[in-house]
């Protein structure tokens, strides 16, 4: 308890260095100064005309929140993909459900389900239908082994990132020019400033899905001792991974699709947290979950602040900062793999 | 090369015409006609529309599937735009492809430079280059006098618009290319300088960049008077994604309901038609000054 204690003061610690920089940033003091004002005033008006206010409740505040979001998403669904496959490197970005979602939400956009990348939309419906597609691909493979050796799901990922790469890129190119300038973007991975009212409808979606997922730590502990283990125990273990899969695609396939394609926060994260907290889910699970927010918000931070005006797509930071620690694993903790 | 090696070989001092017969494209390339071109392919709308505005109707033998104006270059053969088909393009036998710079393929001119059809690359990037381009093809084409009506008109517009937008102060404008995430214009595009020339300040000019994904915090904080939405047959900014801005109540351009929209056509085609995309600029941000002409806001 005290580890998530400590994580969670470490959140709020960095959300309020993350509150203060942007493309003004703006002093501490004030920072607090217009969370009592609003606070006072027991609604949040945007009704006024003080820039700082409306940039900090309705414009980093919400993104932040977001950031967060999505990071705690990123991060449960790439411990529940790594206990289910019993596969270190597992990650909704790498096993190409990140990419079945974006594909899911191209075709959303082209069928005119939602122009905007925003919760408000049936966009997210899309992603989980594309990131299942992907999950059906991997099951079937991981369902083949009794366990998946790391390099056929590697290249399964491979392959299907490849396609689905290759369709996205059809959607992209057939749109009107405006339009594949912010599918690109998207795609690179984006956070923009949802409204309250988006920002709640997908806390909404994503909290039943991740709630699921945390019902199910008892059982990710055991199946990740392996098939005949659970089986013993009386688990009915083709069912419970199933029921897993398609909850990770459900919550994959929202991230995605108000978010784009933010890649390694899945893998990376699970993996500096287990090296704290150990193996067991019942600390792991909500330990990453807290981790993969706050390294999204701060990773954000630095995408808003880096080349303000003009801002970088947070995707580019994540996998800048993933990228080497995969290739570091692959090549040198071997015995972390195994 | 055969023909640049005579023109070379048989001195200058009898081939007076011929120097002005050479050619000097935007990527520094030099082209020699020894006559002008009876068959051109064009690879982008605002080539297009300069080629028929000095009356190259009858020359013109390819255009790209964006070429819609005017009604004329619908019936032009198509030769694909992003990707031309180099089969398509050679089997219209052009005696010259004029391209913008931006769509150069190096596969397609090496074998634009193997058949010997002269390729040259044009690229505006103020409303000045479109009137030397003009001229240029005039000469090419020896159509001097139709390029200098062109040009002449052009410039008389503008010069009247200019005038216009000079007294009132300049307005601050962002330029909305894309709504979610926000992507507008930069330094470096045409756009920009438009916007300029039309009596505005572009909110982006500090992105350092021609298509600036824009932070909405810096919006916010540089609070532009003016949106501007480019808008045409596809709505590249639907109503429903404009109506979403209403909620930065604290902008000058909501506050005061100044949102205008543009057309994207003219707006992205650096051709003749650019005086019309400059006019509709001007009035989206100083309507005052043009009296009561059509509005191009919506309430």
């Amino acid at each position: 308890m005290t580890t998530l204690g400590i994580l969670a003061l470490t959140a709020i610690a960095v959300s309020f260095v993350c509150l203060h920089f942007g493309a003004q940033p703006i002093a501490y003091g004030e920072i607090l100064r217009v969370f009592v004002d609003a606070v006072s005033r027991k609604e949040i008006n945007s009704g006024t005309s003080d820039v700082a206010t409306t940039i900090l409740l309705h414009v980093r505040l919400p993104r932040m929140l977001l950031g967060f979001l999505v990071g705690c998403s990123l991060a449960t669904v790439g411990v529940a993909l790594q206990a289910l496959l019993r596969n270190p490197l597992a990650d909704p970005y790498v096993l190409g459900v990140s990419s079945g979602a974006a594909l899911g939400a191209a075709v959303g956009v082209l069928l005119g389900a939602g122009t905007t990348f925003l919760a408000e939309t049936a966009l997210p419906a899309y992603g989980f239908a594309g990131g299942l597609l992907a999950l059906v691909v991997v099951y079937r493979m991981a369902a083949s082994y009794e366990q998946l050796p790391i390099h056929s799901l590697l290249l399964t990922g491979v392959i299907l990132n490849a396609i689905f790469s290759a369709l996205i890129m059809f959607i992209t190119s057939i749109l009107e020019p405006n339009r594949s300038y912010g599918m690109m973007a998207w795609l690179m991975g984006t956070l923009t400033a949802p409204t309250y009212g988006g920002l709640a409808g997908l806390a909404v979606y994503l909290s039943i899905g991740l709630f699921l997922l945390f019902s199910q730590m008892r059982v990710l502990n055991i199946l990740a001792l392996g098939e005949d283990s659970a089986r013993t125990l009386g688990i009915d273990t083709e069912k419970a991974k199933r029921f897993i899969f398609v909850l990770t695609a459900l919550v994959t396939g929202a991230v995605v699709s108000v978010s784009g394609m933010i890649g390694f926060i899945g893998m990376v994260v699970p993996h500096a947290v287990r090296l704290v907290t150990g193996a067991d889910h019942r600390l792991l699970l909500p330990a990453s979950a807290l981790v993969g927010g706050t390294f999204l918000m701060g990773a954000d931070t630095i995408a808003r602040t880096l080349i303000s005006p003009a801002e970088i797509p947070v995707g580019i930071i994540t996998a800048l900062a993933g990228g080497p620690f995969f290739v570091y694993l692959l090549l040198w903790r071997k015995d972390r793999l195994a | 090369m055969k023909r640049r090696q005579q023109g070379i070989l048989t001195g200058m001092p009898f081939m007076t015409h011929v120097s002005s017969r050479a050619f000097v494209d935007d990527a520094g390339r030099r082209i020699y006609l020894a006559k002008p071109p009876a068959r051109v392919v064009s690879l982008a709308p605002s080539i297009t529309e300069m080629l028929f505005a000095i009356g190259l109707d009858e020359q013109i033998v390819g255009v790209t599937e964006f070429c819609d104006f005017p009604a004329a270059a619908k019936s032009k053969a198509k030769v694909g735009y992003s990707n031309p088909s180099a089969e398509a393009l050679i089997a219209l036998r052009p005696e010259l492809v004029l391209a913008p710079r931006d769509f150069l393929r190096p596969d397609l001119q090496t074998k634009l430079e193997q058949l010997k059809i002269p390729l040259f690359f044009l690229e505006a990037q103020t409303v000045e280059d479109i009137l030397l381009q003009i001229h240029t093809l005039g000469k090419m084409f020896e159509k001097v006098p139709a390029a200098n009506e062109v040009t002449q008109s052009m410039r008389q517009r503008i010069a009247e618009i200019r005038r216009k937008v000079e007294t009132p102060p300049a307005r601050r404008v962002l330029y909305v290319l894309n709504s979610q995430p926000l992507i507008t214009v930069g330094p470096g595009s045409f756009i920009h300088q438009m916007i300029g020339l039309a009596g505005g300040v572009n909110i982006a000019a500090q992105a350092g960049m021609a298509y600036p994904k824009l932070s909405m915090e810096a919006v916010l904080k540089d609070d532009p008077e003016v949106l501007i939405f480019p808008s045409g047959e596809v709505e590249t900014v639907p109503r429903s994604e404009q109506q979403q801005w209403r909620r930065w109540d604290s902008l000058s351009a909501v506050k005061q309901q100044r949102f205008h929209e543009v057309s994207s056509n003219l707006l992205n085609r650096p051709g003749p038609r650019v005086v019309e995309a400059l006019e509709q600029l001007a009035r989206a941000i100083h309507p005052e000054v043009f009296g009561s002409g059509e509005s191009t806001g919506h309430p």
